[in-house]
């Protein structure tokens, strides 16, 4: 889902631009030195998620994983994206410099937003309901960077109804898988760390 | 210190996997080159998967679009070469896939200028060949087969150099990867580094 440079109109990129630095920004003065080793883990997991490619559906397609991420990271979710975004344009060339602010919002938007709906989740003993919310949050947090994504696409003239049907049948394998992943990842973390998923900050 | 192990083997695991499948991911390529007065162009993403009924355009330097045109189902596409007096500069091919996808590669004004030589050159001997005498006739018969042979002989190579070429631009090291996992690092430790201030 990285939008390649040259795409969108300049609009769209600077408010992108301008959204990402303030939240990022924001969490930095945020974020606890305690936290830093947990977001730059994130980080670097999130920088090798998309080299991770599934040969699903109908278009190429790759791991995310920014539900786990914004469920473990909640705010700090943006500089640990940014950061990762910045090195896969410079290195493997995906996304582009350019578009490096609107890149970043349509990935950890979504994480926030499922961190602060799953955040209560995390705390609750595990069952059927519990796991099925946390596939929930894998799910979304994919679902919700495709309707981004295709928001943006509409400022290019690109109609909306169609792009985002587009993206999100190319995406739904991994949404389905990043659900399972993120219920796995999640329960497997409460049983020998739970200490890592209470946010300090 | 439990859950750091925990998230490095996660984070090995990964990239096993990714090893294992030699995978590569979210970009879009084209890779172009010219055989005789055709533009040939191919079109995939990363992993290799064509990528089909995508937009072409091809522009000169000067911002002229020249014409555009849509993949086939295996990512191919290929135009005649226009006319080279209504090129400016070299060729500008952009793939246009969906869900903001983009991609561009360009034809250099040298290897446009090869090819036109290439042109003039084969406009000009037919017509040394009329004014001079019968063993220029033998000449030219030489000269032919001696091009069609070459031709033949050069072909695996030149194959061989337009997959190196695509090779080039599409790979992703194993060096860039740890790399970049570093950079993280090293970036993260500067936040760290400013945070420690703050009490």
């Amino acid at each position: 889902m990285h939008i390649s440079e040259g795409v969108l109109s300049a609009p769209v990129l600077v408010t992108g631009a301008g959204i990402t630095a303030t939240a990022v920004g924001y969490s930095l003065k945020k974020m606890e030195y305690k936290e830093v080793p947990k977001v730059a883990i994130l980080s670097s997991v999130f920088f090798v998620a998309s080299l991770i490619h599934l040969p699903l559906g109908p278009a190429s397609v790759h791991l995310i994983l920014n539900g786990i991420i914004g469920l473990l990271l909640g705010w700090s979710a943006f500089p640990a994206i940014l950061v990762a975004l910045v090195l896969q344009g410079i290195l493997f060339q995906f996304g582009g410099i350019t578009t490096l602010g609107i890149n970043t919002l349509n990935m950890a938007l979504p994480a926030l937003v499922c961190f602060y709906l799953f955040q209560k989740v995390v705390h609750r003993k595990i069952n059927l309901l519990t796991l099925i919310l946390y596939f929930l949050c894998g799910f979304l947090a994919v679902f919700i960077s495709a309707i981004m994504v295709a928001i943006a696409l509409v400022f290019t003239g690109e109609p909306f109804i169609q792009v985002a049907k587009l993206i999100i049948i190319a995406h739904l394998p991994i949404m389905v898988l990043e659900g399972i992943l993120t219920m796995f990842c999640i329960g497997f973390l409460k049983k020998v760390k739970p200490e890592i998923l209470i946010i300090t900050g | 210190m439990k859950n750091k192990t925990i998230l490095i083997w996660i984070f090995t695991g990964l990239i096993i996997f990714n090893i294992v499948f030699s995978a590569f991911a979210h970009k879009v390529n084209i890779f172009a080159y010219i055989e005789g007065d055709r533009v040939y162009t191919e079109s995939y993403f990363n992993d290799g998967k064509k990528c089909g009924a995508a937009k072409i355009e091809v522009w000169d330097n000067q911002q002229n679009k020249l014409l555009e045109g849509l993949t086939d189902e295996e990512g191919l596409f290929s135009f005649i070469l226009p006319s080279l007096e209504l090129i400016t500069g070299g060729l500008k091919i952009v793939l246009i896939a969906s869900m903001g996808h983009k991609a561009e590669y360009i034809i250099a004004e040298e290897e446009l200028g090869k090819f036109r030589e290439l042109k003039e050159k084969e406009s000009i001997n037919p017509v040394t060949s009329i004014s001079s005498e019968d063993s220029s006739g033998d000449l030219k018969e030489i000269t032919h087969r001696l091009e069609n042979s070459l031709d033949e002989k050069l072909a695996p190579l030149i194959q061989e150099i337009r997959e190196l070429k695509k090779y080039q631009q599409e790979k992703i090291s194993f060096t860039e990867i740890i790399g970049g996992l570093g950079y993280i690092l090293g970036i993260f430790g500067l936040i760290a580094y400013f945070l420690s201030f703050k009490k």
